[in-house]
Formats: structure tokens, C-alpha cells, sequence
């Protein structure tokens, strides 16, 4: 049977201090974006404070142990287990930070209206734990095989160059890179001041 | 018909979380226990909590069910409608049988399904609440209205069938093309509202789907009241 239990799920700690726990990526779902969060300690994030505007999602946040001090469009709500937040509009900010800390909340998403895509995000938070531990071609594979699905989305190929440029994968680091500018213009401003490109920075063809 | 509500007694438990519902700009936020309760007869007396509806979801569907300790929780079915699924138990405990396989599911248990398994769930414990999320993939989610109708047909067995039938609409509305959104409102007649009408929707499902509506109709209990109606023969032999 294609179960768990979510404290059998992966654990990823993020930067921004959450714990992802990948739910759509363990049963590879296809239908819908579903995953789980827990936080490091008790008034640590569990939800990352973000919006929806790129995605459309509409989302429910279900906080299925413990309890997480929400934070939508700027109001505070403490939400138990049983509790849910759905926020239909997309534009609004969203956050968490759990109360306790065995604290889980279950998140849901899609698009109305749209067959669901698998989310980029998911690759780049995959693939933080190899990169902690300087594994590249374990971070690069993992690119590597969300770009088989969007061959074009220009952060992944951003975050692919970084860690090709890490791994010391410099022409293939300069060329996604290239491909990532070519696709928004946006990325040129962000690899000038990116650590990540340091090796490769001063290479002939580096976006200007 | 297809979907719709038993005939017995809702499961009343006093809410085990507190009650924050609140609807504001973009966002709303509720309790599971919030949610009102619907025996569903065509669910095998597994009892909805209508979660879509009451949040006017879009993206994908998800709904909760409940039962007593020993009750069949999630209703033995497959996917017909090609929605891929996923269970979440959110209190309680629920053992599972998909497919060969069971599970005994404590709360935090995820249970992943694809639509041409077939799954059912019985709950252990009082109190258990089953969370279903589904949609399908590759396409854009429609919410089918199923569990509207299970709702309309509460609607109709309290005594309030302008409600029902006004919910009824609503569905039918959305499904213009078709034969079950005209079955469907057969039954809700033939069960709460009168013959004439009922005759009116059930032509214009077998004019829709004839081998299918007389499938389905042969057996139907919601148009017992039916079946001894001069029209009946007419339609039908």
C-alpha cells in the first residue's frame, strides 16, 4: 500500500527555518500540491511567509497536530488541530510559526481551473540537503530531472547553474545560466551578486 | 440515483476542537467540527462533511468523513470519475483495505490511491475524521457536485425541499450536458417533490443516455413512487 505516517515523511530544513516534509513528491501525485510542515522548536516558522501571485494556487492549511500561530494579510489567527485556514486569493501574504513543537500542518494547492503542474520549489527544496553537504551531482541530478518536465523554467535553470558552478561543472554552470537570462532577464541581476557563481564570474559569455 | 443521503440518524458528538470559524477578505478559517453531518445512503451510511462546498473550492476537491467506531469510514469504490486520491487521518483511526492490502492507519496516517483501485476505510475509534483530497491528473479539477447532492437529499428527508431542490439546481446548472444531473433531480422529485416533475427530468435523462438511465432506474429505490405511474411503461417498456 502507498502509505506513511507524516513522521515517516523526509525531513528537509530550509534556510528560512521550516521543515518541509514532502508528501507529493513521496507518492509523486500528479492531481494536486500536498505536503507537510513542521517546524525545528516550538516558535520556530512552519510556514513560510509567501504569496501565491506566481502560481494562482488557492490553498488550505490544515493543522493536523499542535497548534501554529498564522499570520494572513497581516492578521494574527492560532489555529489548533482540526483547524484550516483556506486562502482563496492568491495575493495574500501567508505564514506560521508553531506553537508547539511537535506541531504539523498539512498544505494544500492548485490552480482552479487549470491542470495541476508540478511545482518548481519542490526541486530546489529537494535538493538543500545535498548541496549542505556539497553533494552536486546528487543536487544537479535532481535538476536535472524537474528540468525533464519544464525544460524552460528559468529559476530551475538558475538554480542548476548555481550548482553546477559549484561542483566545478563551469561550461554547463555559464550555459544554463545563459538559457535562465535568455528566459528572464530578471536572473542577470541576481548571479552578479550571487555567491554561487564565483568561480565563473569573470568567464567570457557571464550575463552582463 | 447515484449520490445521495441515507435515510438514518446524523452522528452527533460533541465538537472535540473549539470554533473559530471566520470569514474574511481572501481567506477563511474554520474547524473540521464546524462542518455539518450527512449520512450518505449511496456511501454505505459513511457520513459526509462537506468540505468543498463549504469552502467553494475550486483547484481540487477534498471533503471529510466520519462514523462510529466499526462503521465503514471511507466508502468501498473506485475512481470512476478518474480522480487520483490521497487520505489524510485526521483524528482518531481508521483500518484501511486498498486494493489486497490493509493498513491499520492511526491519525497522521496518509493513504495515496489511484482511481481504478479500490479502497475502503473503517473507522476504530470514536471520532475519527478521514480528510479525502482528489482531483484529476492531467486535467483541470470540475467538482461533479456529488457531494452537493448528498447535502440537497438531507435537505429534502428534513422537510426543507426548497433548499434541496434549490442545491439540486445549483449542480444541474454547472452540468448542462449529460444524463446524471437530470436522473439525479428525478430522484430528489420522485422522493420530495412530485411525479409530473420528476417524469419531466427522467425524459430527458434517457433521451440523454437511454441504455444507462434504464440500467440505473430498474433498480432505483428513490423512484419506487414511480414505477406504477402510467408514464413509467411508457418510458421505460
Amino acid at each position: 500500500m502507498n502509505a506513511a505516517h507524516v513522521d515517516e515523511l523526509d525531513r528537509v530544513e530550509l534556510p528560512d527555518g521550516f521543515v518541509w516534509r514532502p508528501i507529493r513528491r513521496r507518492f509523486d501525485i500528479r492531481a494536486f500540491g500536498v505536503n507537510a510542515y513542521t517546524a525545528r522548536a516550538a516558535g520556530s516558522p512552519i510556514v513560510e511567509t509567501h504569496k501565491e501571485t506566481q502560481l494562482g494556487h488557492e490553498e488550505i492549511y490544515l493543522v493536523l497536530r499542535g497548534r501554529a500561530n498564522f499570520t494572513i494579510d497581516g492578521n494574527e489567527h492560532e489555529l489548533a488541530a482540526g483547524q484550516l485556514v483556506f486562502v482563496r486569493d492568491p495575493a495574500l501574504e501567508r505564514g506560521a510559526l508553531a506553537v508547539d513543537a511537535d506541531t504539523v500542518v498539512l498544505a494544500l494547492g492548485g490552480k482552479p481551473g487549470e491542470p495541476y503542474e508540478v511545482s518548481a520549489w519542490e526541486a530546489m527544496f529537494a535538493a538543500v540537503p545535498a548541496a549542505n553537504r556539497e553533494d552536486w551531482d546528487e543536487a544537479i541530478r535532481i535538476h536535472d530531472d524537474a528540468l525533464g518536465e519544464r525544460p524552460d523554467h528559468p529559476a530551475l535553470l538558475y538554480n542548476l547553474a548555481c550548482m553546477e558552478a559549484r561542483g566545478g561543472r563551469h561550461l554547463d554552470a555559464l550555459l544554463h545560466l545563459q538559457r535562465s537570462v535568455e528566459l528572464d532577464p530578471k536572473w542577470a541581476a541576481h548571479a552578479h551578486s550571487d555567491a554561487d557563481f564565483a568561480a565563473i564570474r569573470s568567464e567570457p559569455g557571464f550575463p552582463v | 440515483m447515484r449520490r445521495r443521503l441515507d435515510g438514518g440518524s446524523q452522528v452527533a458528538e460533541a465538537p472535540a476542537w473549539p470554533a473559530p470559524e471566520r470569514r474574511l477578505d481572501g481567506y477563511e478559517i474554520l474547524s473540521l467540527d464546524e462542518l455539518e453531518r450527512y449520512p450518505s445512503e449511496t456511501h454505505g451510511g459513511s457520513v459526509l462533511l462537506p468540505l468543498r462546498q463549504r469552502l467553494g473550492l475550486r483547484a481540487f476537491g477534498a471533503n471529510c468523513w466520519t462514523a462510529e467506531a466499526g462503521a465503514q469510514i471511507v466508502p468501498r469504490h473506485f475512481e470512476e470519475s478518474g480522480d487520483e486520491e490521497l487520505y489524510v487521518v485526521v483524528r482518531g483511526r481508521a483500518s484501511f483495505a486498498v486494493g489486497e492490502d490493509t493498513l491499520d492507519a492511526p491519525a497522521g496516517t496518509l493513504v495515496h490511491v489511484l482511481p481504478g483501485t479500490m479502497r475502503q476505510a473503517t473507522a476504530e475509534e470514536p471520532g475519527t475524521i478521514v480528510l479525502a483530497v482528489g482531483a484529476p491528473a492531467g486535467r483541470a479539477f470540475e467538482g461533479r457536485g456529488w457531494d452537493e447532492v448528498v447535502v440537497a437529499f438531507a435537505h429534502g428527508r428534513a422537510g426543507d425541499v426548497e433548499r434541496g431542490r434549490a442545491l439540486m439546481h445549483d449542480v444541474a446548472a454547472r452540468q448542462p450536458d449529460g444524463w446524471e444531473a437530470p436522473y439525479n433531480l428525478a430522484c430528489f422529485e420522485a422522493r420530495f417533490g412530485d411525479a409530473d416533475t420528476a417524469f419531466e427530468h427522467l425524459r430527458r435523462a434517457v433521451a440523454s443516455a437511454p441504455a444507462e438511465v434504464r440500467g440505473y432506474a430498474r433498480e432505483d429505490r428513490d423512484l419506487a413512487s414511480l414505477r406504477d405511474d402510467p408514464h413509467w411503461q411508457e418510458l421505460f417498456e
